[in-house]
């Protein structure tokens, strides 16, 4: 039998279409763009005040996995899914450098098997630098200082990755 | 470009964290919805379901215990799923070949990577609407045509076996930005 036979097509029916209007007053231009991406701006900051509660749990996490270094699969994955929602969320709230740090941080833990002191070292280093964008407000790209920070992160954690 | 008035659809949007499901819902509002319903799981949304006529879903991946990938799939192959066809949205941090590959063969319309932008939700939003699709049942999957594109070249199953090459199997992947994940469904 081929696989095409096994295919079946069907048409749902369509309804979005005819429930949304074109055009006229209250439909999506650029002004409703515009009010859209300020509600994200009014929300940063309540996410300045949760965020420390993601720092705290993050840190928590890394604790936990330094102290059970020889089993370390669960902890590992609960590194990685705070810093993962770390990463999704910082952006959204105009912190695009969390989201960058989130990110590496993701990349770095991902698939690990096994732990170093080195690993729960570069773990720590990028806790302590989201904790330093958050404590310094660094939104956006974070502006000279925050390219700074990261490109002294990348440094360090180089370095101590190398020797 | 064309300007579309949202206010007569419902949506349902379905995350773990309240201040997500915050922002999600203050775009909408801004963009002109009325009638959003939140769900913090899956399972919730799949509850929430049977009685809110949801015209459009988004949903992040990573919830528990019912996550955004079984919720899709029980959406769409559930015996006593309420609404099979309904358009959902994967919001996530997940933007690996990969995972963007399981995201749509779990039966989602459209991936959205985060960080959310207002401009980002609404084209996906604008995509579901002007660009309805047929549904497809083949085998163990039941969901939107994954073939966006008309290709004469397309063979059958053999198309789903050279995405599985393309993402390495399934192992892994590289991270893509929101436009190659978009060439990447749209292939």
């Amino acid at each position: 039998m081929s696989d095409d036979e096994s295919v079946k097509v069907i048409t749902p029916p369509n309804t979005l279409k005819s429930r949304v209007r074109e055009g006229g007053p209250g439909s999506v231009d650029l002004a409703a763009l515009e009010r859209a991406e300020a509600v994200i701006a009014d929300l940063a900051d309540s996410y300045l005040e949760w965020v420390e509660e993601d720092l705290e749990k993050i840190r928590r996490a890394h604790d936990a996995l330094s102290a059970n270094m020889d089993n370390p699969a669960e902890y590992v994955d609960a590194v990685f899914q705070i810093a993962h929602d770390m990463k999704g969320q910082g952006g959204s709230f105009g912190y695009d450098l969390m989201t960058i740090l989130g990110n590496d941080l993701c990349r770095f833990i991902e698939g690990k098997q096994a732990v170093t002191k080195t690993d729960l070292n570069v773990i720590s280093l990028y806790i302590d630098t989201m904790k330093i964008v958050i404590s310094k407000r660094m939104s956006g790209d974070g502006g000279a200082e925050g390219q700074k920070v990261l490109a002294g992160l990348a440094m360090v954690v180089k370095k101590i990755t190398s020797g | 470009m064309v300007d579309y008035n949202l206010e007569r659809l419902n949506f349902l949007i379905v995350d773990d964290n309240k201040h997500m499901r915050a922002l999600v819902q203050g775009i909408l509002h801004a963009l002109g919805v009325k009638n959003c319903l939140d769900a913090i799981d899956g399972a919730d949304a799949f509850k929430e379901l049977r009685h809110f006529p949801a015209d459009i879903i988004i949903c992040d991946w990573n919830m528990q215990p019912l996550d955004g990938l079984d919720f899709t799939r029980l959406v769409r192959t559930g015996k006593d799923s309420p609404n099979p066809f309904v358009p959902i949205i994967m919001l996530t941090g997940h933007t690996e070949m990969n995972r963007v590959v399981e995201a749509r063969d779990a039966g989602v319309h459209e991936f959205m990577a985060k960080p959310i932008s207002a401009k980002g939700l609404y084209a996906r939003i604008k995509a579901i609407i002007e660009r309805p699709r047929p549904f497809v049942r083949a085998g163990m999957y039941f969901g939107p045509d994954r073939r966006r594109r008309d290709n004469p070249a397309y063979r059958g199953s053999e198309r789903r076996k050279s995405d599985d090459e393309a993402s390495g199997g399934g192992g892994g992947g590289a991270e893509l930005s929101q436009e190659e994940v978009q060439a990447l469904l749209d292939n």
